[in-house]
């Protein structure tokens, strides 16, 4: 028997390395799982593989900083699996390296769109669905560059620190319909998406690893499975935090 | 001799209560303040009552979202005041209450906007002005609902809690260049905005409840002598902090 | 106008470098000094130097985590300048750097007694003569490793968390005495205590890096600024608040 055994499960950026994780390892453990993201190829991939391992899945295409789009993957969702219990946030954009001065105000602007808007609008469409079914949860990807701050990043870390509040509004005014909603904060996970500032993964361990005490980087399974705790109920009592799975990075 | 002799300070919402309060203080400490807002009327009067005292201001109307109108405002303040040191951002929108599920997306977006996005523009065109300048320090506005969620506020936590992030972003990437860069976080600060939403400031008072340990609320002027403190050398070794002025509300 | 005109002022540590600043801005901003030290040669000094530049000061020999000593300290404070308005915290144990395997329990307990127990017996005995003033203001000194954590210093480590703690929970006792108190988290300070196990204050600054924006250590007087702000009216609606004064260590 599953953890998540019944539930329907929304992952977005389910093509990805982190989301891909979550979407899989909610696959195994019994979920029904949207498997969501702009990139057709690599939501496919997720889908197929959750199917193969002989768990249910679906699939979607959807831009979450589009209203429409959003409102029509919920439905699409509820169509598929008559409900949405759990929600993972995980879209988020990558845009190069900038300070303040250098950003483009068009690059600042995607970037808060998909981050935050983003996540807005799949929790203001998920929410009602939530409500009808008595309740459900959401684990919005954060980051550790959403409590401290590294170099050339000002909007990644201003959306994962809003990500963080957003996280606690949905806690703190949705408690009464037992929703729950939890921040993870990665620290650096070995996913192409760190090939984008470095040129290898060897590099990239170099220069991270000494920063991490734990003495390796994460992988996408530590996320997903605190992804999983974090859906099941075995954290029936945790709303509104920010669990931080970064082998340490903050703590020195 | 004044804190903040020889400063040449840009305050966006100038026009408003805090941010009017901290025009005010920086210049009796000796600074020349470009005071910035939307409302004319307002910023005005805030200009008049510096020069009234025997200060130096000039009043500019500047919607901070518009990326070209930052761009005059803040050539404008260094062709009429000189090289630009010190800036304070407190432009923020007044959104009306709604949970996630029942905000309708443009004022989000609207919040996100003035609140966030308008902070990096202005930081975006202010910094290479104080990087001529040779160093300066940035006091960013964010609130103790950038840290803990309040009730039907959603964007303006999140876009708070980006404030807090984005300040701690430019605090490491401008370190090297004697900018430093900090944030408020106020606790619930008594105005004549308050009015509009609350029969009385008795009433806010009571619904903060025994979180508000002065049993009172807090003045503009405290939030300014702690904008003076921050913008002036006293706090030279202080960077990329948020500082907490809310009548130990967070510590509860 | 002087910003402690009036103030009576409690200073453990005087005798060191961060106190002894500390001790020295408050006498030459108004206030009458005692300073307090385990150690009477340095701690004479630090007074001397107060009334040799115009204000008033006595040193007083004291161990912190002495009661009695604590009481009679007080007592003397008092009956020399009538009564006790301002404390300011900093006397710490020099405890060894060992992991927890290596630090005996009489080190462990000799860090906690005096970093934490020691503050809470002067907090206890300065109270009842704030509340006859009608307020006082109570500054004490945590580090950046009260919130990060250092190699080998577990004791120091838990001692400058729990001192961050002891200030929340006595800002939220007294507020309604309108005594408020803060907490003062120092980064890396050049004091000659760091040249005990470094060679140079550079080798600190280049250790700490990437950590330290500022690229440089603070200087004691930084400090001692941060806490005439807070020791000041100027901070009146801030209590139970972490400062850090860390040139962005923990921004980072």
């Amino acid at each position: 028997m599953g953890r998540l055994e019944g539930k329907s499960a929304l992952v977005t950026a389910a093509g990805g390395g982190i989301a891909g994780a979550i979407a899989r390892r909610f696959g195994a453990e019994g979920a029904s799982v949207m498997c969501v993201d702009i990139v057709e190829e690599s939501v496919t991939k997720t889908a197929g593989d959750i199917e193969s391992a002989g768990g249910r899945a679906a699939w979607s295409l959807c831009d979450v900083s589009k209203e429409d789009q959003v409102r029509e993957l919920i439905g699409k969702t509820v169509g598929a699996f008559g409900k949405v219990d759990i929600v993972v946030n995980a879209a988020a954009a990558s845009e190069p390296t900038h300070t303040v001065v250098t950003m483009p105000l068009e690059v600042w602007q995607e970037v808060l769109d998909v981050n935050i808007t983003g996540m807005f609008l799949v929790c203001k469409y998920a929410i009602p669905e939530m409500q009808k079914s008595g309740g459900g949860c959401f684990i919005n990807i954060s980051s550790t560059f959403g409590s401290i701050a590294w170099p050339g990043r000002p909007a990644y870390m201003a959306t994962k620190a809003a990500v963080k509040q957003i996280t606690r509004s949905v806690a703190l005014d949705f408690a009464g319909d037992n929703i729950r909603a939890n921040a993870i904060s990665p620290g650096a996970i070995e996913t192409n998406r760190l090939l984008a500032r470095t040129p290898t993964m060897d590099a990239v361990r170099e220069k991270m690893v000494p920063l991490h005490p734990i003495g390796r980087l994460g992988q996408p399974d530590d996320i997903a499975n605190a992804a999983l705790f974090l859906a099941s109920d075995e954290s029936s009592f945790m709303t509104g935090a920010d669990m931080f799975v970064d082998g340490g990075f903050t703590m020195i | 001799m004044g804190l903040l002799d020889g400063k040449v300070a840009f305050v966006t919402a100038a026009g408003g209560n805090i941010a009017g309060a901290t025009a005010r203080l920086f210049a009796e400490e000796g600074a020349a303040v470009a005071c910035a807002d939307v409302a004319e009327e307002d910023v005005r009067k805030t200009a008049a009552d510096i020069e009234a005292a025997g200060g130096r201001a000039i009043a500019m109307v500047c919607d901070v979202t518009d990326e070209d109108a930052v761009k005059e405002c803040i050539a404008r303040t260094v062709a009429e005041l000189g090289p630009l040191t010190t800036l304070f951002n407190a432009a923020a929108h007044s959104e009306q209450r709604f949970k996630v599920a029942d905000m309708p997306v443009d004022m989000w977006r609207r919040t996100i906007d003035v609140d966030l996005t308008g902070m990096f523009i202005v930081c975006k065109y202010a910094i290479p002005e104080i990087l001529k300048a040779g160093g300066g320090s940035i006091v960013n506005i964010s609130s103790t609902y950038g840290k803990i969620a309040a009730a039907e506020r959603p964007a303006y936590c999140s876009a708070k809690g980006g404030v807090r992030m984005l300040t701690k972003s430019i605090a490491v990437d401008y370190a090297a260049d004697n900018i430093r860069c900090n944030s408020i976080l106020p606790g619930p600060i008594e105005g004549p905005r308050m009015l509009q939403r609350n029969p009385s400031i008795e009433a806010v008072v009571a619904r903060h409840g025994q979180r508000l340990h002065f049993k009172r609320l807090g003045q503009s002027i405290e939030i300014a002598r702690t904008a003076l403190f921050l913008a002036s050398d006293e706090s030279s070794y202080t960077n990329g902090a948020d500082m907490a002025v809310d009548a130990g509300y967070t510590a509860f | 106008m002087k910003r402690l005109e009036g103030k009576i002022a409690f200073v453990t540590a005087a005798g060191g470098a961060i106190a002894g600043a500390t001790a020295r801005l408050f006498g030459a901003e108004g206030a009458a000094v005692a300073c307090v030290d385990i150690a009477r040669e340095n701690v004479e000094q630090t007074a001397a130097d107060i009334v040799e530049a115009g204000g008033r000061a006595i040193p007083l020999v004291c161990d912190v985590t002495d009661e009695d000593s604590v009481k009679e300290a007080v007592a003397k404070t008092v009956a020399e300048f009538g009564g006790l308005t301002t404390v300011f915290n900093a006397a710490a144990y020099r405890d060894p750097a060992a992991p927890a395997l290596e630090i005996d329990v009489a080190t462990w307990r000799k860090t906690l007694d005096v970093n934490v127990t020691g503050m809470f017996i002067v907090i206890q005995q300065a109270i009842p003569h704030m509340q006859k003033a009608g307020g006082g203001s109570i500054v004490n000194i945590s580090s950046i490793y009260g919130a990060r954590v250092a190699k080998r210093r577990p004791a120091y480590s838990a001692s400058k968390a729990a001192v961050r703690l002891l200030t929340q929970s006595i800002a939220v006792d007294y507020a309604e005495d309108n005594i408020r108190c803060n907490a003062i988290l120092p980064g890396p300070i050049a004091t000659s205590r760091l040249l005990i196990t470094n060679n140079s204050f550079e080798a600190v600054a280049e250790r700490h890096r990437p950590h330290l924006p500022a690229g440089r250590l603070g200087q004691p007087e930084e400090i001692a600024r941060t806490a005439l702000f807070l020791a000041s009216d100027a901070s009146s609606f801030t209590t139970g608040a972490d400062h850090f004064v860390d040139g962005g260590y923990n921004a980072m």
